[in-house]
C-alpha cells in the first residue's frame, strides 16, 4: 500500500470505531448520557472538555500560523489556553447556577426579551457557520492529501462525507464517545510527533521538549531566527489577537453549554482544570512541527517564499510527517486525528446550530403550535442548510484555518462574552443594554473589512481576526450606558440573580 | 418575624458580605496573576528591546528555547493551569467554610 491509501485506510478505520464504540455503550448504558456525552468523573469531564475544544484549528491551524508567522503564531496558544481561566473564573459555576443550556435561552431568560433571544439565535449560528467553514478547510485539505485530488473536490466529498455520517449516525443513535474520541486525536497527534523528533535525531520522548535543539540548529545553520518577538508584527497585534481569542473562548456557545455535562458545580470546575491540561499537552505540541517543518525545508533546499509559505501553511503538518519519511501508516494515523477533530466538530456544531434553528427561530417565532415531528424536520432540515451554506463558503476560503477560527472568536467575544459577563455580575443590565450591545458587538467584528477602506483608524484598532481587544470594552460601555439610560430590569429576575446565582450559600 | 431585607444590587465590584466578597477577592486576584503574566510580559520584552535586558530576555535559553518563547509558549499555558487549581482548592474552601456557618451541605 502506498501513502495515501494507508492513510484512507487508517482515517476509515477509526470512523468506523467511533461508531462501533458508540452503539456497544448504547446498548449497555443508555439512560447515563447526558448532553452530549458521558459523564465519567473530573478526568473524564475534562477529556470531553478538551475532544469538544479540539477541531482542525488546533491540530492543523495552530502549527500553520506558527510555522508562517513565528512568534505571533503563540499569541494562538496563550489565547485558547489563557480563555479558560477567564471561563472557570468569572463564568462556569455562575452560569450552571443560571441553569439554561444554550446561549439563546440563557439570553432569552436573562434579559426576558424575545427580541434579545432571537439576535442571540442568530449569532450563535452565526459563530457555529464561520467556525465550521475553517474545519471544512481542513476537511477538505485532508481529503484533497488522500485522495490526491484539488482542493474543491477535496472539501465537497468531504461535505459529503460529514452529512452522511451525520445521517447514519443519527439513524443509528450512535452517542457520540469524548473520551475515547479525545484519546484518539491526543495518540494520533503526538505519537507521529515523538517518531519524527526520534527521526531528526532530538531529544524525542518529550518532543515538546525536544524541538528546542531543532530551534537552535535552525538559528546556526540557516540565520532562520523564527522566535524573534514583534518582527514582523506590532506588540498591539499580539496583544489584540491574544484578548480577543480569550475573550472568545468565554464566549464560544458550544464551549459554555459544556458544564451541563457533570452532575454538580464542584465537579464541574475540576473537570475544567483537567481539560485545560488535555488541551495544553496537544499546545505544546504543535509549534514542535512547525519547527521541524521550517528545518527539514531548510535542509531539503526548498526556500521560503510568502506565498508558497502561505499555501503550504495548513498542512505543515502533514508535510513535515511525509518530508521526514514517516511510514505511510503513521501519517495516516496524523490524517486521522486531524480529520476526526475536525468531523467532529463540524457534527457537533452543526446539529447545535440545526437545534437553534428549529427551536429559538422556527418553533418560538415562527409557528408556536408546531408539531414534535414538524420541528425534528426543520431541525433536520435545518442541518443540510447550514452544510450546504459552509460549503459555499469553503470552497474559496478568506485565510488560514486558524485566522477564519479567530474571526468566530471575535464576534463571540464581542457579543456573547459581554452579554453573559454583564448579565450575571450586574443585575441592572437589561433588554435595550443587551440588544444595544449586540448590535455594537456585530458592528466592531465587521467594522474592518466594511469600513476599513474608508477609515483607515478603524482598520487598525478594530482588525478582522483581533477586534475584541477595542470591541469588548466598548461593547461592555455601550451596555452599561444604555442600561443606565432605560428602566431597570423585573424585580424577579433581580433578586433570582442575588439569591440563587450569588446567594446559594447565604 | 423576619424583618424585610434591604434589597441588594449584584455588581463584581461591589460584592455583598460573606460567600461572595471571598469569591469576588479571590476572582480578581487570579485575574491579576492571569493579566500581568500574560500581557506584561510581552509589554516587558517589548520595552526592553535592544536593551541588555531584551538581549537576557531573548537569549537567555532554557530547555534550549529563548527564555521569551519558552516563557510564552511553554510556561504561560502551565501557569493557567496552575490558576485554575489555585482558584479552584480555594473556592472549595470558602464553599465549604460558609456551608458550615451556614450549617447546610455543599452539594
Amino acid at each position: 500500500m502506498n501513502d495515501s491509501s494507508w492513510s484512507i485506510f487508517v482515517v476509515l478505520l477509526v470512523m468506523l470505531s467511533f461508531i462501533l464504540v458508540g452503539l456497544r455503550q448504547k446498548s449497555r448504558e443508555s439512560q447515563e448520557y447526558g448532553f452530549g456525552g458521558r459523564y465519567t468523573g473530573r478526568i473524564g469531564g475534562g477529556a470531553a472538555i478538551a475532544s469538544n475544544w479540539m477541531s482542525a484549528a488546533s491540530l492543523m491551524g495552530l502549527a500553520g500560523i506558527i510555522y508562517l508567522r513565528g512568534y505571533l503564531g503563540l499569541s494562538y496558544v496563550i489565547g485558547w489556553t489563557g480563555g479558560y481561566v477567564l471561563l472557570l473564573v468569572l463564568l462556569a459555576s455562575q452560569i450552571r447556577r443560571f441553569g439554561k443550556f444554550t446561549t439563546p435561552e440563557f439570553v432569552g431568560e436573562r434579559y426576558g426579551s424575545p427580541a434579545a433571544r432571537l439576535m442571540a439565535a442568530v449569532i450563535a449560528i452565526a459563530i457555529s457557520v464561520i467556525y465550521c467553514v475553517a474545519q471544512f478547510k481542513g476537511i477538505g485539505l485532508i481529503f484533497a492529501f488522500m485522495f490526491d485530488i484539488g482542493y474543491e473536490q477535496g472539501v465537497t466529498y468531504g461535505a459529503l462525507a460529514v452529512v452522511s455520517y451525520l445521517v447514519i449516525s443519527g439513524a443509528l443513535g450512535v452517542p457520540r464517545n469524548q473520551q475515547l474520541q479525545y484519546m484518539v486525536i491526543c495518540v494520533a497527534f503526538i505519537v507521529p510527533l515523538m517518531w519524527l523528533a526520534r527521526k531528526l535525531g532530538y531529544f524525542w520522548l518529550l518532543p515538546q521538549f525536544g524541538y528546542g535543539r531543532a530551534l537552535t540548529d535552525l538559528a546556526s545553520e540557516f540565520r532562520i531566527d523564527f522566535t524573534l518577538p514583534f518582527a514582523g508584527d506590532s506588540l498591539f497585534e499580539w496583544c489584540a489577537l491574544c484578548f480577543t481569542l480569550m475573550v472568545g473562548t468565554g464566549g464560544l456557545p458550544h464551549v459554555l453549554s459544556r458544564f451541563y455535562t457533570v452532575p454538580n458545580v464542584r465537579d464541574a470546575r475540576w473537570s475544567v482544570v483537567w481539560g485545560l491540561f488535555f488541551i495544553a499537552l496537544i499546545y505544546w505540541s504543535a509549534p514542535a512541527f512547525a519547527v521541524f517543518g521550517r528545518l527539514l525545508e531548510a535542509r531539503h533546499g526548498i526556500p521560503f517564499t510568502p506565498d508558497a509559505a502561505r499555501a503550504a501553511a495548513d498542512v505543515i503538518a502533514l508535510k513535515t510527517a511525509l518530508m521526514a519519511g514517516l511510514p505511510g501508516w503513521l501519517v495516516g494515523v496524523l490524517a486521522a486525528g486531524a480529520l476526526s477533530a475536525a468531523f467532529f466538530t463540524v457534527a457537533g456544531l452543526l446539529m447545535t446550530g440545526a437545534a437553534s434553528i428549529s427551536h429559538d427561530l422556527f418553533y418560538s417565532f415562527i409557528n408556536p403550535r408546531a408539531s414534535e415531528t414538524a420541528r425534528m424536520q426543520v431541525a433536520k432540515g435545518g442541518t443540510l442548510v447550514l452544510a450546504a451554506l459552509v460549503l459555499l463558503l469553503a470552497l474559496n476560503p478568506p485565510g488560514l484555518i486558524a485566522e477564519i477560527t479567530a474571526v468566530a472568536f471575535a464576534l463571540a467575544g464581542n457579543t456573547i462574552f459581554p452579554l453573559f459577563l454583564l448579565g450575571i455580575w450586574w443585575d441592572r443590565a437589561n433588554r435595550y443594554g443587551a440588544i444595544a450591545g449586540m448590535v455594537t458587538g456585530v458592528l466592531c467584528t465587521v467594522a474592518s473589512p466594511l469600513l476599513g477602506g474608508v477609515l483607515p483608524g478603524v482598520a487598525s484598532y478594530f482588525p478582522v481576526t483581533a477586534s475584541a481587544l477595542c470591541g469588548a470594552p466598548l461593547v461592555i460601555c455601550v451596555m452599561i450606558a444604555v442600561s443606565l439610560a432605560t428602566p431597570a430590569p423585573p424585580e424577579e429576575m433581580r433578586r433570582f440573580l442575588e439569591q440563587e446565582v450569588h446567594g446559594h450559600l447565604d | 418575624m423576619s424583618r424585610p431585607e434591604k434589597p441588594y444590587k449584584v455588581n463584581l465590584f461591589r460584592p455583598k458580605a460573606g460567600h461572595m466578597r471571598d469569591e469576588v477577592h479571590i476572582i480578581l486576584a487570579i485575574l491579576f496573576g492571569w493579566g500581568v503574566c500574560t500581557f506584561g510580559f510581552q509589554f516587558l520584552v517589548y520595552a526592553c528591546r535592544g536593551t541588555g535586558a531584551g538581549s537576557l530576555l531573548t537569549r537567555l535559553t532554557l530547555f534550549n528555547l529563548p527564555l521569551h518563547f519558552w516563557f510564552t509558549g511553554q510556561f504561560l499555558p502551565l501557569w493557567f493551569i496552575v490558576l485554575c487549581v489555585i482558584f479552584n482548592i480555594y473556592v472549595d474552601r470558602i464553599s465549604e467554610y460558609h456551608s458550615r456557618k451556614r450549617d447546610r451541605s455543599y452539594e
